[in-house]
């Protein structure tokens, strides 16, 4: 890896969601994750730069650390699906594993639902919210709380979407 | 000359080095032609000191003076369960030095434990220095997987001590692996079944061609080829006990005959069926005369005394296929390493469990070595193709309110990796916080690794909920790990890399670089007496060795000490320059419910709530947040703070039924700005972490309009 790229991704390190850094589609596969993941650690494993000088050792910590957390955020299917809420929500490129087993819960507490209407129409926000249609993805979170009017999910969601919407 | 660099693996009942070049690689026998060379120190009367199986052959001339099995002791606190467990079994004396440290003590001469591990480092330095014609001062170590931090700065100190540059800490387990992937070109799932001398790891890798990635490991480091021994030496005493009433273990000698008898029948029992133990003489009676043990053990006799044993492995390989997400049949092959896994037993065992024959062209002893070996060419060389993607085997967590933890970086990812949770005072207006540092898998602090500690002071005080701390912990390809605090709100930092809290320090280190205790291992290698383990007969010693005395200083009866001692630990509140009676030095998770669930501090029980959630629908603020009989899975109301986080809970996913009665989980800030937490009554830190030993019981149940706890308080 040439120096002048290594600074430049660490420099952007903060702006490029774990997909770009390890050059994934969206929908790719458990095993293109772990390639990915390999052939990433390649040029950016601190063991394969150990003879750079010290400024650069240190940008490719920064970026090997990175690629180690986009690995295990995507690896694993709860994660991953709350590290794309996330992207879809625009709220970020980073997810820390705490935080992405935090809202997994929370995710599988929706998915399991009390109310099967207030699954259909959460359901319905996810798509409207994936269209970026606010005012519909609001409506159909309303509904869904009325039938659960404690989910916090539908709420957050709800709030969300109308930040949006204004 | 070129410096070159070896792999070496420190075990806890024998060494191994060797050197790969040009990626062929040998493993370098001592100058008795052995391949492996015991992890046994003995010091001499003229304070020399020798080291491996001649030092062997003096554990029962010489009990007193002869040191083996100390991996087992290096990088503990000395209250620990293993040092109580060393102190039962070992004849030389282990005594307690400085900051909760390990010692021992021979000829009026205190060793720490990395000075023992230099001992026999340099040796093995020796060794491959005398075969290879040139200095081999830089090499790649290697440790247990399930090695705590602490463990693996002592072993990084006990290389320094021998004036040896350590390359790379490297996990036994993933060692083995390179060593029998590497250059191979495989595509395969393996798991390493690795039972040493002291400790058992399982990992799972998967080899892609020239990557080795660790996708799980685990461990139990009370578990090993010691423990068979133990078993049979049970055996021996009980029966001697039964029969003639007098207990051997109260005798160092006899104990040593005892332990050499057993190490010996074990491995025996690699090749036979059946072996005698004779032991002559084990002890003089009281009427004068000697007495003698003889006695047939079987194999199947042998197996029967490791049942449960093997069966806490295969507990172990349960966690680490499940977190790795196989399944043994999945597995392409078992690497069987460490010398215990000869015997028939285990192997037998090994093949049932994976249901698979184990891989047999590996040989168990050497196979640790050569992995190191590969890795440090691979490390010293300028172009490296085969890398190791490795993970972390201990959970990071950080000690909370009440006496428990908080994960920051689970077990089982990988590594180099940085973390970041945001955290908030405990109370209003509190001006600095402990922030502690624990490895292990457990919530309860007590039953974690303390790693270190520092205080974090100056950030900009206020409300408890108002309070923004990021910690992050960053583990390096080192397995090192450093925690930076940060004021989200100024910025302002403190950092530290966890110092070792059982181990040296850097004045200790340079007392200890003064002495040079290395620089007096002999080694000039002289023929040994070497007691020749001949498998039928276990024991065979010479006359001479007889001691005239029978009863020597008990080495056993030492006094437990107490389970609280981590609470000495703590800072003593006097000694702070903050006043931590009231400013108590506790973090909590904001929101953490854990710290209801457990704790001494007395919350008022009809403290008001205020809902501050900025949810468009109130939802009724109402948390059960219920404490399942297992600590660790806990539910765990988790909030992170900031803009670009949002409250939320965690939980394991069997408690989400919790939630759907309504529940909310979420409650976390609310709940300690709405809550009056008193701490008025707390004298000290310890109050707070002291929680769990005073009381497990003492829960904190919380149904949303009773916040009580029990009445023990604070």
């Amino acid at each position: 890896m040439e120096p002048t790229e290594i600074k430049a991704l660490a420099r952007i390190i903060g702006e490029i969601d774990y997909y770009q850094l390890l050059h994934l589609d969206r929908g790719a596969g458990s095993g293109d994750v772990r390639k990915a993941y390999h052939a990433t650690s390649r040029s950016f494993h601190p063991d394969a730069n150990r003879h750079l000088e010290p400024d650069l050792r240190q940008a490719v910590e920064v970026i090997a650390m990175r690629v180690s957390e986009a690995y295990a955020v995507l690896r694993n299917p709860r994660r991953r699906q709350a590290y794309d809420l996330r992207l879809q929500q625009g709220s970020g490129v980073r997810i820390q594993l705490a935080e992405a087993e935090a809202l997994a819960d929370r995710e599988s507490v929706a998915e399991q639902g009390r109310t099967p209407q207030g699954r259909q129409f959460y359901r319905l926000a996810e798509r409207d919210l994936r269209r970026e249609d606010w005012g519909s993805a609001v409506r159909n979170l309303q509904t869904a709380l009325t039938f659960e009017p404690d989910n916090r999910l539908f709420a957050d969601q709800l709030a969300i979407a109308r930040e949006k919407l204004r | 000359m070129a410096n070159i660099a070896v792999g070496i693996d420190l075990g806890t009942s024998n060494s191994c080095v060797a050197v790969s070049q040009r990626g062929r690689v040998d493993v370098l026998p001592n100058a008795f032609g052995e391949s492996t060379t015991a992890s046994v120190v003995n010091i001499g009367e003229d304070g020399s000191i020798t080291v491996g199986n001649a030092a062997k052959a003096n554990i029962i001339h010489d009990p007193l003076n002869t040191i083996y099995s100390s991996k087992r002791l290096i990088g503990r606190y000395f209250f620990s369960d293993e040092v109580k467990k060393a102190q039962a079994v070992c004849s030389y004396e282990i005594v307690e030095g400085e900051g909760k440290s390990v010692r021992i003590k021979v000829r009026d001469e205190v060793f720490s434990l990395p000075e023992v591990g230099a001992m026999i480092l340099r040796e093995l330095k020796s060794i491959a220095e005398s075969r290879l014609g040139q200095p081999a001062a830089r090499a790649v170590l290697t440790v247990p997987a399930y090695f705590n931090d602490n463990q693996r700065q002592a072993t990084k100190d006990a290389a320094r001590i021998a004036g040896m540059e350590v390359l790379r800490i490297l996990n036994e387990p993933t060692a083995a692996a390179l060593a029998y992937g590497f250059g191979r070109g495989l595509n395969q799932r393996v798991a390493v079944y690795d039972l040493g001398g002291g400790t058992f790891d399982i990992s799972v890798l998967e080899i892609g061609e020239d990557v080795f990635e660790v996708l799980a490991t685990a461990g139990d480091t009370f578990l090993g080829g010691d423990d068979f021994d133990d078993r049979v030496i049970d055996l021996l005493a009980d029966e001697f006990m039964q029969r003639e009433g007098i207990n051997l273990r109260n005798d160092a000698f006899a104990l040593e005959k005892l332990k050499v008898a057993a190490e010996d029948a074990k491995k025996a029992l690699s090749l036979e069926d059946e072996v005698d133990i004779r032991i002559p003489d084990v002890i003089v009676g009281p009427d004068g005369n000697p007495r003698s043990i003889e006695r047939k053990l079987a194999a199947q006799e042998f197996g029967s005394l490791l049942t449960d044993l093997l069966q806490r492995s295969f507990k172990v390989c349960d966690e680490a296929l499940q977190q790795a997400g196989v399944v043994a049949r999945d597995l392409d092959g078992v690497i069987l390493v460490g010398g215990p896994t000869r015997l028939p037993v285990i192997r037998q065992a090994v093949r049932e469990y994976f249901q698979q024959e184990p891989l047999a062209d590996v040989d168990p002893d050497e196979v640790v070595a050569m992995g190191a070996a590969i890795h440090a060419e691979s490390l010293s060389s300028e172009d490296t193709e085969s890398f190791l993607l490795d993970v972390t085997p201990l959970s990071l967590q950080i000690g909370v309110a009440g006496g428990l933890t908080e994960p920051v970086i689970e077990r089982n990812t990988p590594v180099p990796i940085e973390q970041t949770r945001a955290f908030t005072t405990f109370k209003d207006h509190q001006e600095s916080v402990a922030i502690r540092v624990y490895q292990g898998e457990s919530r309860e602090i007590a039953e974690n690794e303390l790693l270190g500690q520092f205080e974090f002071g100056g950030f900009q005080t206020g409300r408890r909920d108002e309070v923004e701390i990021d910690v992050t912990f960053a583990i390096d390809t080192d397995g090192i790990v450093s925690v930076t605090a940060k004021d989200r709100r100024t910025g302002q930092e403190a950092s530290t890399r966890i110092t070792l809290s059982s181990g040296l320090s850097d004045s200790e280190m340079s007392d200890i670089l003064e002495r040079g205790v290395a620089d007096r291992v002999d080694t000039t290698h002289r023929p040994a007496p070497v007691v020749e383990a001949d498998p039928p007969v276990a024991v065979e010693p010479t006359p001479t060795a007889d001691p005239p005395v029978a009863v020597v200083a008990s080495t056993a009866a030492v006094e437990a000490p107490e389970l609280d001692e981590l609470d000495d630990l703590l800072p003593d509140p006097d000694l702070e320059m903050v006043p931590l009676s009231d400013d108590d030095l506790e973090l909590e998770a904001p929101g953490d419910s854990s710290f209801f669930e457990k704790g001494e501090v007395e919350l008022t029980a009809a403290a008001p709530i205020e809902t501050v959630i900025p949810a468009p629908l109130e939802a009724p603020v109402a948390a059960t947040v219920e404490e399942p009989g297992d600590a660790s899975q806990a539910t765990t109301a988790v909030a992170f703070i900031g803009a670009d986080t949002a409250p939320e809970a965690v939980g394991p996913a069997g408690d989400v039924a919790s939630e759907d009665d309504g529940i909310d989980l979420l409650l976390d800030e609310d709940m300690i700005a709405g809550a009056e937490l008193d701490f008025d009554d707390l004298e000290s830190v310890e109050d707070l972490t002291g929680a769990s030993d005073e009381d497990p019981e003492a829960l904190f149940e919380l149904d949303g309009r009773e916040l009580s706890d029990d009445d023990g308080g604070a």
